[in-house]
């Protein structure tokens, strides 16, 4: 963050207005959301910016969500509907913070950069018409590439906004869809354009991603077919899923053993991820109660080193599921291969009694960590602890603030945490910045107005 | 309007196969077709994502749509997610009916899904009967005070009481004891920064009560609540102190006092004056007088005559106060005498005693406890903590505490990293069940402990240690016993010089909150929230929000969060100066009200209904009249009625006798059900 800005920079070649507002939140995941709302919710004016398409983060390709199990868009798509249709909050997607200055009033200057969709948003109405006569397949991303999309399409069936996008990179320019829209908002020749935010409070809710697939080799994870991640899974047990069956990848077939290999990609030295992802042993649990559903027939056995279940609830939770007969192995998983029908097949020293043991499963999932998102070092000056996650100089008093006053940041950026934590916690970094906005306006005019009648202290 | 100008949809929510696993909802949506004044009947997977939403803006805007039911989750999810979309479209959000299929069908008929549907169907048919007869309502709009009442002095409570006053908002803060802090106050080292517990604690304490919008109470309780969000009357009533803020002889005073009883602060292992410091630098820094210890005989005011007075009066203060944060806290589980030997052997400890036991060994030399050097400590983990119901012995409520405290597990293995640093020659040996080191910087604090040597010893939740006496000749008192399963399930025998327990948190007894506030406490005894991640710091009261360990089990930095974000719901509520309440209140018709007063009789609330005279062609006449900010909308009034003059707005007789009606209507289309 340089004190002063470049005026080279800050031109603005698409002469779009430059917004004016209280507070700018990065990063439209649950947290973003949330923290938007709440200080939307109180009158402070926001730009919330989202990289993405649509907002939701990781949270909308979830299926249901522990501790409540409530289906995972029942608690996001009307989050992301109110952000929507807040008065307060201007939601910019597909937008990129380039630069953040400070402006010499206790404030910051944002340089934004908005990438083109190729669609003119006003017009689209989201009515997939090029989607349907768009001749390119590709994976979907949003289905963790089990699914297929096309090269327009609008992100997923729950996105805020929406409006449809264009590929560009696998688009043939073939001009089908243009020809379809109804609206004519198809437009090719769209150009990335900057534009300035200028806002007294950031929030920075960049989020986190999961361990590669494939980090432990041993695990042989994207080289074994039946070794999928917990992220996979989600979407395999999501309704909105690709399959709408929990299928094993190799055959098709329902599996009729399934495994998970708890803290693949957390607590393990050799990986340099010392730490504990703090949400694998309950979204592993979750979805074993959720496949015992959907697979009645089915074994399931969790592999683990400590569960912990330590949040509200969490530890009932955890008994229900062993009272519903999910197995539970403790023990550190060695390695994973696979027999001549692809089944994976588990060693394991099981610790109970000391045995080295082959276990063979039709499907194993491995319940990956999280690790940092992006680094907020070059752009805002947020460097990364040792962990890799958003070092804050105070975390007991204030876990949300950075060093720079009015700069807050706020779940899973700040290490990792579930949904009901990073929503504590982004309420928590928007009263801080609501207490930012306020002191800064009042700096002047604060002074005692009230003798207490009996005060004590 | 009439009958015929109504244009009701109707809409059917899978929700995401929540509802439509079990109920057929394309047949359910088959029924509703062609109904009396239904003009747009569709399903669709999330009724409450943005695209669900758009329909039934788009319908309400293009087909006329005037009258919105959706059957999907439980209205105390989505019912306001809904109205807002029909505010949007211009419709009177009060023209919308939601109709639960999900909490009250599919979830509770999962092995039935044929009656499910056709129960699914005769709600939404009693949804759409009700639909007919919905009116337009307005919102309560109040004038709010912009103050909000903390109780609670503990960290949460007082980062509570900072955000929101930074934020522009009056806070009164009250104390129950005399002095401020809570638990924290009592911690030395905290993990996982390694700060001095106090000093951080101090810093805010300073912060928090020199701000200019904030008043503390210490000595002080809620006496009595009333009102509504926005305009809570509530009376403080505050125990005098006893000792002036500029009396100088508390030594002597101390030394003078004849009442000796166990210091709380040092968790019973220290005792203590009637009159009082908590700890010498507590905060206020006033000695206080403790009143249920207190035999006011007056010896210590004879060391200095002014300054100590034992005949002080409580006074009350009367409040108005926008929002209510409850912060009350946690205690740490006390383990019954005799549960692991507490109790019946001097050398078992909780952990919160060993904390406090730590600073008053001197320098690093060698840990001696009730006169014995020590050599082995064992630590258990989980008392109080994870108990099985049927396996461990319940408490008088007939509950065993079966969550996890979440803080024992890190706080345990600090204890470990502390006393081999003080005291390296120590064998420390750690019993538990799970290693719950789950947060930043936590892991490093175990894999210290196993670096220090610290044997790990692992017990099953139904087979936990016990402690014995050892046979005389032994060299430590104790011997724990322990089935292991690092070691396959062996039988072990710990010797211990010193057994410290790792007691769980359960809430402060806060039953006259409850009380008062009417608010409610969950199966594990800490107060609730309306749900965990659409208002997680809510409670089912409007205005009363909750703070930190009064929740559940949280450490400091949790418990911080958890009070900002309480602080950002109290300036969402306050900070603009109104609040709005839901129109569901009752409504006096006086043409047929005869001023009985039954009515008035039967309300449970303060000041919600009363008789008023009412000016009745040219005559002035006693009437019924509510005043709305005060009702509940409950209906008890409804019922006593003798001339049906009282409805409850958007809850009339009329329309319950509408629904009740339609679910009991033969309904051929569903019976058979293939
Ligand atoms: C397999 C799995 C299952 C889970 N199940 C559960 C569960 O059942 N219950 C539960 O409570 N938790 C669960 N979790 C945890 C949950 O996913 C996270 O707690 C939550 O999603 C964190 O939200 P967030 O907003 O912090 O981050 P994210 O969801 O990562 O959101 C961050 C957002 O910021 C955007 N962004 C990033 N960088 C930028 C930038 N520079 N500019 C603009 N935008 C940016 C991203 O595109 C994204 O939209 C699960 C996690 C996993 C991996
Ligand atoms: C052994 C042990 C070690 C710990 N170590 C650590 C650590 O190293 N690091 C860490 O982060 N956390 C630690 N913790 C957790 C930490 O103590 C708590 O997170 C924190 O103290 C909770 O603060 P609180 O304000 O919610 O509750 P409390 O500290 O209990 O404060 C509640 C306050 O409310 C007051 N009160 C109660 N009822 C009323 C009423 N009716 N009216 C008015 N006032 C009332 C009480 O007197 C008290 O002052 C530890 C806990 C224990 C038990």
């Amino acid at each position: 963050m340089n004190s002063r800005p470049d005026p080279n920079e800050s031109e603005n070649p698409m002469n779009t207005p430059d917004l004016k507002v209280d507070a700018l939140v990065v990063g439209g995941g649950i947290a973003g959301m949330q923290s938007a709302l709440d200080l939307a919710d109180q009158g402070y004016r926001v730009a919330l910016v989202e990289k993405e398409a649509s907002i939701g983060g990781k949270m909308i390709m979830l299926s249901k969500v522990f501790p409540t199990l409530d289906c995972c868009s029942c608690i996001t798509t009307p989050k992301m509907s109110a952000v929507a249709h807040h008065d307060n909050i201007t939601l910019l997607t597909t937008c990129d913070v380039q630069a953040l200055h400070t402006n010499g009033n206790g404030g910051y200057t944002a340089k934004v950069q908005q990438n083109p969709r190729y669609i003119d948003a006003d017009a689209c109405t989201g009515c997939r018409q090029c989607e349907y006569v768009c001749p390119i397949d590709l994976p979907a991303s949003y289905d963790l590439d089990m699914g297929a999309t096309r090269a327009i399409r609008v992100p997923f069936s729950t996105a805020v906004p929406q409006k449809a996008i264009i590929d560009i990179e696998h688009c043939l320019l073939c001009g089908k869809c243009e020809k379809a829209c109804p609206t004519d908002a198809v437009d090719f020749s769209q150009q990335p354009f900057t534009f300035n935010i200028e806002t007294n409070a950031v929030v920075l809710a960049t989020g986190f991603q999961t361990t590669p697939t494939d980090a432990k080799r041993e695990y042989g994870g994207g080289k074994l077919l039946n070794v999928i991640d917990a992220l996979s899974m989600e979407r395999l047990l999501a309704p909105t899923g690709p399959y709408g069956h929990i299928l094993r990848p190799s055959d098709g077939k329902e599996p009729e053993s399934i495994a998970y290999v708890q803290c693949a990609g957390s607590r393990d030295q050799s990986l340099g991820v010392p730490y504990c992802s703090r949400v694998c042993c309950m979204y592993a649990i979750k979805q074993a109660m959720l496949l015992s559903g959907a697979l009645p027939m089915a074994d399931i056995t969790i592999y683990y080193m400590d569960i912990r279940t330590f949040g509200k609830g969490y530890e009932q939770f955890y008994q229900n599921a062993k009272a519903m007969g999910i197995e539970f192995v403790h023990g550190k998983v060695a390695r994973i291969d696979e027999d001549s029908e692809h089944n994976p097949v588990i060693r394991v020293e099981t610790i109970e009694n000391g045995r080295i043991a082959e276990r063979t499963h039709d499907l194993v999932v491995l319940s990956v960590g999280m690790l940092p998102g992006e680094n907020l070092g070059p752009i805002f000056d947020v460097q990364p602890a040792d962990d890799g996650f958003a070092a804050i100089p105070d975390p007991t008093l204030s876990p949300s603030a950075t060093g720079h006053p009015g700069v807050f940041v706020t779940g899973t950026a700040s290490g990792p945490m579930d949904i009901v934590d990073s929503i504590i916690m982004a309420g928590a970094a928007a009263a801080q910045a609501a207490a930012y906005l306020e002191t800064m306006r009042s700096s002047v005019a604060a002074g005692p107005t009230a003798i207490p009648e009996v005060a004590h202290v | 309007m009439s009958e015929k100008d109504i244009r009701i949809g109707a809409y059917v929510c899978y929700c995401g196969g929540n509802i439509s696993d079990v109920v057929d909802c394309e047949q359910v949506a088959e029924t509703l077709r062609g109904l009396p004044n239904v003009v747009v009947v569709r399903t669709d997977l999330s009724m409450c994502s943005d695209a669900g939403q758009s329909l039934i803006e788009e319908d309400i805007k293009e087909k006329g749509v005037n009258r919105v039911v959706v059957g999907a989750c439980a209205p105390s999810l989505h019912e306001v997610t809904f109205r807002k979309a029909v505010a949007r479209a211009g419709l009177n959000p009060y023209l919308y009916h939601h109709v639960c299929l999900r909490e009250q069908d599919s979830w509770v008929h999962q092995s039935n899904p044929d009656e499910a549907t056709a129960k699914a169907g005769r709600l939404m048919l009693a949804g759409i009967a009700k639909a007919r007869m919905l009116e337009q309502l307005d919102t309560i709009r109040l004038e709010a005070e912009q103050h909000a009442l903390v109780i609670g002095g503990g960290i949460a409570g007082l980062r509570t009481a900072w955000d929101a006053a930074q934020r522009g908002i009056r806070v009164t803060l009250i104390e129950k004891s005399p002095f401020l802090g809570g638990h924290m106050a009592q911690l030395e080292t905290i993990f996982p920064t390694g700060e001095n517990a106090r000093q951080a604690l101090h810093e805010l304490i300073e912060k928090v009560v020199s701000h200019f919008l904030v008043t503390v109470y210490t000595n002080a309780e809620l006496t009595s609540a009333r009102g509504y969000m926005g305009d809570f009357r509530v009376t403080i009533t505050a125990q005098p102190r006893g000792v002036a803020e500029d009396f100088a002889h508390f030594d002597e005073a101390a030394a003078a006092c004849p009442v000796e009883v166990p210091d709380d602060f040092n968790y019973g292992l220290t005792t203590r004056k009637a009159i009082y410091l908590r700890y010498p630098d507590a905060i206020p820094n006033t000695p206080a007088i403790d009143w249920k210890a207190c035999t006011r005989c007056g010896e210590c005011k004879k060391v200095n005559g002014t300054g100590i007075d034992l005949d002080g009066k409580p006074q009350t203060i009367d409040l108005t106060v926008g929002a209510v944060v409850v912060a009350t806290g946690f205690q740490p589980y006390q383990p019954r005498e005799g549960e692991f030997g507490y109790g019946q052997f001097p050398e078992v400890v909780t952990l919160p005693q060993m904390i406090r036991l730590m600073t008053m060994q001197e320098g690093n030399g060698k840990l001696t406890w009730n006169g014995h050097p020590v050599n082995n400590i064992a630590l258990i983990h989980c008392v109080g903590s994870r108990e099985i119901p049927g396996v461990h012995e319940p408490q008088e409520d007939g509950r065993v505490n079966d969550y996890c405290s979440r803080i024992c597990c890190t706080a345990t293995l600090q204890m470990t990293n502390e006393l081999h640093e003080r005291f390296p020659y120590i064998n420390l040996f750690d019993l538990h069940e799970d290693i719950r080191t789950y947060s930043r910087g936590h892991e490093d604090i175990y894999t210290e402990a196993s670096k220090n040597g610290v044997r790990f010893l692992r017990f099953h939740g139904d087979e936990r240690p016990e402690v014995t006496a050892a046979p005389p000749d032994d060299t430590s008192p104790l011997l724990v016993r322990v089935k292991d399963y690092l070691t396959w399930g062996k039988e072990l025998e710990v010797p211990a010089d010193l057994v410290v327990l790792a007691t769980g948190m359960m809430p402060n007894p806060v039953s006259d909150i409850v009380k008062l506030l009417k608010i409610t406490e969950g199966n594990d005894r800490f107060l609730l929230e309306v749900h965990p991640k659409l208002q997680p710091v809510e409670t089912a009261v409007p205005g009363v929000i909750l703070a930190g360990t009064a929740q559940g089990p949280m450490n400091i930095q949790e418990t911080c969060s958890a009070a900002s974000a309480a602080a950002a719901k109290v300036g969402v509520l306050l900070g603009q100066g109104q609040v709005s309440l839901e129109p569901f209140v009752a409504r006096v018709n006086h043409d047929l009200c005869d001023g009985s007063g039954q009515c008035v009789a039967v309300c449970a609330y303060e000041d919600a209904i009363a008789l008023e005279p009412v000016l009745v062609d040219g005559k002035t006449v006693q009437k019924a009249v509510v005043s709305p900010a005060n009702c509940v909308g409950c209906g008890v009034c409804v019922s006593v009625c003798p001339n049906h003059a009282i409805d409850v707005q958007g809850w009339t007789l009329e329309q319950y006798e509408a629904m009740v009606d339609a679910i009991t209507a033969d309904l051929p289309k569903l019976e058979v059900v293939e």
